[in-house]
């Protein structure tokens, strides 16, 4: 079993060669760090010219690091509602607790949650596939809801950020009750007492949930 | 009163917040809180402002803003906009209470409004009243062949030129006052006559319509049609303002959010939208022609989607994005809708009456020292070749002082019958595209800067030539009898 | 002592022009269509002697601007340092503006907030009690009909101790 030491380097490495989408990462600082041989005697990583690689098994055991961390993360915000500076600590020393069939409970418990709080995606797990195989389509696109259908704005997602700040100048905000009144030519709903005209693409930027 | 800007992360907001801070040693006339928070959302403004204070701090704050996002994958403008929102839903919840609502006959209409199969013939019943029967027949027909026809002509004229030829004894002198291009006789009966009652009835109407607050609607509307353009449905404020006058219109664009919009707006309204005082000429020349008018309108409006499609597809930048808050509809006062128009006529005529004048004297002098024979010498070639007499030429020159000016000498050319109905066509849809007046010349620079304004006019200077030239040999091909 | 200035901010169409026309017995365009106001307007107000600037800005959502019209808002803030900031909001839509209003006073800057178009508001079954307001948001609150005129009176008293308290 790999200690807390290795997990994070794993760690560390996925957020910089899977979610970065580097290739490969420079390690020269860490040369000659006993876990580095730890990690590369288990073949989960490649050491060649102070660059590390992730193996296919190394990409595996990562994935599954950040999503216990991450998970983690999610408990004690979403549920123990912890703030702060603790979290990160409590978060590192949690996630190691979490092995294999503590992590699907936990996901489970929370309701297979997409991101951490910082907004980070959390790797999907098992469980969270056969949730998804379950049809069920709560949260939908603006642009997908019916008329006239009362419902909650979940959350943005654009990379755009022009158009996040007209959506939130708008007060389009998550949380906040959403009628839509038309779809064509233009979406436009009412939030409050004010109504809006926006265009698909900013309609599609915002999802509800009913 | 201030929100702590806490968050669900260990490296929170707040923390940024305190570190740039302690980093800004300036004084602001904002609190350092707040110049701290819009430099975490990259806003340029106060980023430069920084700069132009801090000195060498600067490159710390910049590493303090690089730190902190990379702790947060939203934007940081969406983690504080939702921690504002729950600040703001704490308050709303103590201080404010909401019954429920029921949808009333306005919300009802408001919907018929936005629904195309019931807003796009509520826009044509709008456009039809509204602007041909009002401000086209009643105002730019009744009324001024009532204040040109019989007050200006068969009174005011007369008289003034009577008084003119008593006190001053030169001729050349008489000339500029009372002669065919006279200060008085052209340049006053022009403005006061022709052009004021014309965009007088389209404020009105203007102003009506916009205090109803139909133009947001009809914004979400046409918002898909105006993608195409590369403009938004934002865009239909200074291009309804454009049928009243181009000039206000363009620097009404203002309020469009991008500087592709700007730059497109601006050459659509320069060349494709008529002014009204255009469009009063215009609806007098071609009133009585109703096939000649369609023709008209068919060729200006492709001329505006394919200039505007073109545009659009050459101008780098991004697709714009259509947001617009839609208003209750509202019943409009009528004193609101009395000082409004008064004031934007007033400003209209303030603007532009010293430009009539000044085109007279221009004109005069032009006349006297046969500069203007000579250029309008030059402009005979072209404007033969668009199949119009060489006295329009005199019409497009002085189309260039003011277009509405033109359009008036191209409606005293039709009044001698020196025009068929090709010819009026033709003519017409040349000098809506012709070179914009004086005064929006000078506005589209102001407002573009004079590489782009001055672009925009040569522009169109060629390409209503060749508009033109093409319209009138398809027309005479085609052995269309107008 | 110089003439103190005072701002006039707030969301696009909700009547801060006719606010302006009203305290200064000026004219500026106004109308149902967000974002008509483009350039500053200027003008006077005396009250009980004392004169003040008034200036009615484009509209803004937020203080991190999109537009040019919030840019040169903004910069009003920025730049002429005035001395009272009146935020004015649609008072059936204060959730969706009060967010400015945070984040003027964040700012630090000396806001009063009136809530506009009241009568749309109750109407709409809307009803705000200004005085909770008042005391959550520490900055004074005063409520309006500026279309016929209602609490301006009380508005120019409020402005004159607010004024005072400088």
């Amino acid at each position: 079993m790999l200690r807390d030491r290795e997990e994070e380097i794993l760690e560390a490495l996925w957020g910089e060669i899977v979610e970065k989408k580097n290739h490969m990462c420079d390690i020269s600082v860490l040369k000659d760090d006993e876990a580095i041989k730890q990690l590369t005697d288990l073949d989960y990583v490649e050491v060649k010219n102070n660059q590390v690689r992730l193996t296919n098994k190394g990409r595996e055991e990562a994935k599954n690091c950040v999503r216990r961390h991450r998970l983690a993360e999610r408990l004690f915000v979403d549920v123990l509602d912890i703030k702060d500076k603790l979290v990160h600590e409590a978060s590192c020393k949690f996630e190691h607790l979490l092995h294999k069939g503590l992590d699907e409970n936990v996901c489970i418990l929370l309701g297979h949650p997409k991101t951490c709080p910082h907004g980070r995606p959390i790797p999907e797990g098992e469980c969270c596939k056969d949730a998804k195989r379950i049809p069920k389509k709560l949260i939908m696109r603006l642009s997908e809801l019916e008329l006239d259908r009362k419902a909650t704005i979940s959350y943005l997602e654009t990379q755009d950020q022009s158009i996040l700040q007209k959506i939130i100048a708008i007060g389009a905000l998550p949380n906040t009750g959403i009628r839509l009144i038309q779809k064509f030519p233009s979406y436009v709903f009412q939030i409050g007492k004010s109504q809006f005209a926006i265009d698909k693409e900013l309609a599609s930027s915002i999802y509800v949930r009913v | 009163m201030a929100i702590d800007y806490k968050g669900p992360v260990e490296y929170s907001i707040e923390i940024a917040i305190e570190r740039i801070c302690a980093l800004l040693n300036a004084s602001y006339f904002i609190s350092k809180r707040s110049v701290a928070l819009l430099i975490l959302q990259d806003d340029k403004e106060t980023e430069e402002m920084v700069v132009a204070n801090e000195g060498e701090a600067v490159d710390k704050i910049r590493e303090v803003v690089k730190e902190t996002k990379s702790h947060f994958a939203n934007a940081i403008t969406y983690e504080l906009a939702l921690e504002r929102q729950a600040e703001v839903k704490s308050i709303v919840d103590k201080a404010v209470k909401i019954k429920k609502e029921s949808i009333g006959t306005r919300e009802r209409l408001s919907r018929l409004t936005m629904n195309p199969l019931t807003g796009i013939p509520i826009l044509l019943f709008v456009l039809y009243w509204g602007l041909y029967k009002f401000v086209g027949q009643f105002g730019a027909g009744t009324v001024v062949n009532f204040i040109e026809g019989t007050l200006f002509e068969k009174y005011f004229n007369p008289f003034i030129a009577n008084l003119i030829i008593k006190i001053v004894p030169w001729e050349v002198l008489q000339g500029l006052f009372v002669g065919e291009y006279g200060i008085i006789t052209l340049g006053l009966r022009y403005a006061v006559a022709l052009i004021l009652p014309i965009v007088t009835f389209f404020f009105i109407v203007f102003s009506v319509i916009e205090d109803t607050g139909y133009l947001p609607r009809l914004a979400m509307l046409i918002d898909r049609t105006f993608k195409k353009i590369g403009l938004s449905g934002r865009a239909v404020i200074p291009m309804v303002l454009g049928f009243g006058c181009a000039t206000m219109a363009t620097m009404v664009t203002r309020t469009l959010p991008t500087k592709r919009e700007r730059i497109i707006a601006t050459m659509l309204l320069s060349l494709a939208v008529p002014c009204s005082a255009q469009m009063g000429v215009i609806l007098a020349l071609l009133g009585g022609n109703p096939k000649a008018m369609l023709i008209w309108a068919g060729i200006v409006g492709l001329i505006f989607l394919f200039v505007g499609y073109l545009t659009s597809k050459i101008l780098p930048g991004e697709r714009p994005s259509f947001y617009m808050e839609v208003p209750p509809l509202r019943m409009p006062s009528v004193s609101n809708v009395i000082t409004k128009t008064f004031a934007r006529v007033k400003w209209y005529f303030i603007e532009i009456l010293p430009l009539f004048l000044l085109a007279s004297i221009f004109i005069w002098l032009g006349m006297l020292l046969h500069i203007f024979d000579f250029i309008v010498g030059l402009l005979k070639t072209p404007v033969e070749l668009i199949g119009l007499p060489p006295e329009a030429s005199t019409a497009f020159l002085f189309g260039f002082f003011r277009r509405d000016y033109g359009a008036a000498g191209l409606y005293d050319l039709n009044k001698h019958g020196l025009l068929n109905g090709t010819q009026l066509v033709v003519s017409c849809v040349a000098l809506t595209l012709f070179l914009p007046c004086i005064a929006q010349f000078l506005m589209n620079i102001k407002e573009r800067g004079w590489k782009t304004g001055l672009g925009i006019s040569v522009f169109i200077l060629f390409f209503s030539f060749t508009a033109a030239y093409i319209v009138n040999f398809i027309l005479t091909k085609f052995g269309v009898i107008l | 002592m110089s003439v103190k200035k005072i701002a006039i901010v707030g969301n696009p169409n909700v009547g801060k022009s006719v606010l302006f026309n009203i305290l200064t017995k000026q004219y500026v365009n106004v109308s149902n269509y967000p974002g008509t106001t483009v350039e500053v307007s200027r003008g006077k107000m005396s009250i009980n002697g004392i004169e003040y600037e008034v200036i009615d800005t484009p509209g803004m959502y937020s203080f991190l601007s999109i537009t040019e019209e919030e840019k040169v808002a903004r910069r009003i803030l920025f730049n002429e340092k005035p001395d009272i900031v009146i935020h004015v909001v649609d008072a059936k839509n204060l959730e969706r503006m009060l967010s400015l209003t945070l984040q003027l006073i964040e700012a630090e800057l000396p806001v009063m907030l009136v809530l506009n178009i009241m009568d749309e508001a109750q109407k709409n079954g809307v009803i705000i009690d200004a005085r909770i307001l008042e005391k959550e948001l520490k900055v004074p609150v005063v409520e309006a009909v500026s279309i016929i005129g209602k609490g301006i009176k009380e508005l120019k008293d409020r402005i004159e101790a607010y004024g005072n308290r400088l």
